[in-house]
């Protein structure tokens, strides 16, 4: 297996979820490291979902421990996990469609000044500074930061919502299958604006059902299986054969439920 | 969901670009549609329509309760709620400040403020309801107008309540005619209130998180770490409070109130909200096109009578006059996908 990296950012250890009778997340151990993308992929009710939900604060862990940069820590909403560095994008839930492209980027973390205690919008601050990522992440065909996003295609709607972490200066970035629905040119996109949080030295936990979705962008693959992990391989650890081998011995499959 | 690749942003300088970025503004239909209306009613009537200074002073008298009460309902509905009980909060805050200035001789502002308090927790308990236990607002509050309008017949037994007596300075504050004017005093109030409500929903935080509260906005809005919640609680409480604010003034202006003042304002405020170009879905809408939506209203009682049409079609026409700005909005929807702002406000 590669080394990691940089240091741990997140770290799961031992970490269950129960839903009544359900066991979603088993005893579930994980680090994501600094400046890598750890791929995390199974089947649909493998327990991913619940994985990206407690390290974002929506649901706590029945038992075990998350730790961030190596503090054990509780959040108890989303908010928490925001203030302490943590960015979720998720598929459906990365932008707000009739919202103007500056409030999106700003949304829960706007620029404000206090008048009187109320929290005044500091709107030319916020566009100018929108706009000048939106340059960064090569959406060309933006025009304005006032714009809707509604005139954004899928991929530029990802393309944003990861290039805001990298400005908030996040510590971890969830991808909750951000390139489902997506075409190819569109998936390329995404790829490059989750490369660029990489780079920014972001810890990214990519989760997908789809292998070949996770494959070209992840350094190490974690394979979750009934609540549990299976295995972590490295990218170039296995070819692409073998790979196939693995994800079908966890009863995976690599195109299923576009 | 189909989504097409980036549609091409509205060409800012050509006269095309200038008509597509205008006609995008939520405000633009209500605002065309008044002056439709009084361009009708001036060549249609004898005595003039916006010519006469006493026709205008009665257009704004009967557009204040409507608007005050819809400037709530506006933030309410662009976070996503319904509120179906702001006509039976109208009549109770004025029924409450009024029972209590007779019965037990309180002076007028502490039944003012008394009265405002119990409208607004209706409005809490409104919020609470839909936000925490999860009942649709729809229904929420369809309940609490039975419940408040009760209310309002025990304590008043049914009967108006006067405030024929009261002479203070407040009194002539709140109602009345603007001194040295015509302009009835709960239009200014109305004005004022909207003005701030304007600026709260474009440029405050707290107006950005009531955008993103709506329909298909608040799970990203929840995502974001914004306290969904919270938000449309004080829209309840913000809606609940207006509703009780424009009663109170329209009590003030007319010295009575009963339990069946404001009685079609729940129904007549959405309905000025939707000509005002608000969404039902939320997320989509603007105060100042809530008061043209009211303004609409007031214009249109105000001319059928000036044109001598019969009373009775108020209504019908105010129906379809709904039904075509809905048409309206989800053809500038179509317009507006170029890209430009939601409004001349930013």
């Amino acid at each position: 297996m590669i080394a990691p990296p940089g240091p741990a950012v997140v770290e799961l250890e031992r970490v269950s979820r129960r839903y009544g009778k359900v066991l979603a997340v088993r005893d579930f151990d994980l680090a994501v490291h600094a400046g890598e993308v750890l791929g995390l992929v199974g089947d649909n009710g493998a327990g991913k979902s619940t994985v990206v939900k407690m390290i974002s604060g929506y649901v706590a862990p029945t038992s075990g421990t998350i730790k961030i940069m190596g503090e054990p820590v509780q959040f108890r909403s989303p908010k928490e996990a925001r203030a302490a560095g943590i960015e979720t994008v998720y598929q459906d839930l990365a932008i707000v469609d009739d919202m103007a492209l500056w409030r999106n980027f700003f949304l829960g973390k706007e620029i404000y000044r206090k008048v009187f205690g109320i929290r005044v919008l500091q709107v030319h601050e916020m566009a100018r500074i929108c706009g000048r990522h939106l340059d960064e992440v090569g959406l060309t065909s933006v025009a304005s930061p006032y714009q809707f996003a509604t005139t954004l295609s899928g991929g530029e709607r990802q393309s944003l919502a990861i290039s805001r972490s990298v400005y908030f200066e996040s510590r971890v970035l969830l991808l909750d299958e951000p390139v489902a629905a997506l075409s190819v040119r569109e998936t390329r996109r995404v790829f490059k604006a989750i490369e660029e949080a990489k780079a920014q030295g972001l810890a990214v936990l990519y989760i997908d059902h789809n292998m070949d979705h996770v494959a070209p962008v992840a350094d190490r693959i974690a394979i979750m299986h009934r609540g549990g992990l299976s295995r972590i391989v490295g990218r170039d650890e296995l070819t692409a054969a073998e790979l196939a081998e693995e994800v079908a011995a966890s009863g995976l499959s690599g195109d299923r439920g576009e | 969901m189909t989504r097409t690749e980036a549609s091409a942003p509205g060409s800012g300088g050509t006269a095309e670009g200038v008509w597509r970025r205008l006609i995008a503004q939520r405000e633009f239909a209500p605002f065309v549609a008044i002056v439709v209306l009084w361009m009708i009613f001036e060549l249609a009537s004898q005595t003039g329509f916006f010519t006469s200074a006493a026709l205008m002073s009665s257009v704004a008298a009967l557009t204040a309760s409507v608007g005050m009460v819809s400037l709530g309902v506006t933030m309410l509905m662009v976070s996503g709620e319904f509120d179906l009980s702001v006509s039976g909060t109208f009549a109770l805050a004025p029924a409450i400040m009024g029972w209590l200035m007779r019965e037990l001789d309180w002076p007028i502002y502490i039944g003012l403020v008394a009265g405002l308090l119990v409208v607004s927790l209706a409005g809490l308990v409104n919020g609470l309801i839909t936000t925490y236990v999860g009942v649709p607002s729809f229904i929420v509050t369809l309940g609490m107008l039975f419940l408040v309008t009760t209310i309002n017949r025990i304590i008043l037994g049914g009967f108006p309540v006067d405030l024929i007596k009261e002479q203070g300075v407040l009194k002539s504050v709140l109602g009345g005619d603007l001194p040295g004017t015509p302009v009835a005093a709960p239009f200014v109030w109305m004005l004022v209130v909207g003005l701030v409500l304007v600026f709260v929903l474009r440029r405050t935080q707290f107006g950005n998180w009531t955008y993103a509260a709506g329909k298909y906005g608040g799970g990203v809005a929840r995502a974001m770490g914004v306290p969904v919640r919270r938000v449309k609680l004080t829209n309840f409480v913000l809606t609940a409070f207006l509703a009780g604010l424009a009663g109170i003034l329209q009590f003030a202006d007319f010295g009575s109130s009963s339990v069946a003042s404001g009685i079609d304002l729940n129904l007549l405020a959405i309905v000025a909200v939707v000509i005002g170009g608000t969404s039902l879905f939320g997320t989509k809408g603007t105060v100042a096109g809530s008061m043209l939506g009211a303004l609409i209203l007031g214009s249109t009682k105000v001319g059928l009578i000036i044109i001598k049409v019969p009373a009775e079609w108020y209504l019908g026409l105010v129906g379809t006059l709904l039904v075509i700005s809905a048409g309206l909005n989800a053809r500038v929807e179509i317009l507006s996908r170029g890209g430009q702002r939601s409004s001349i406000f930013g």
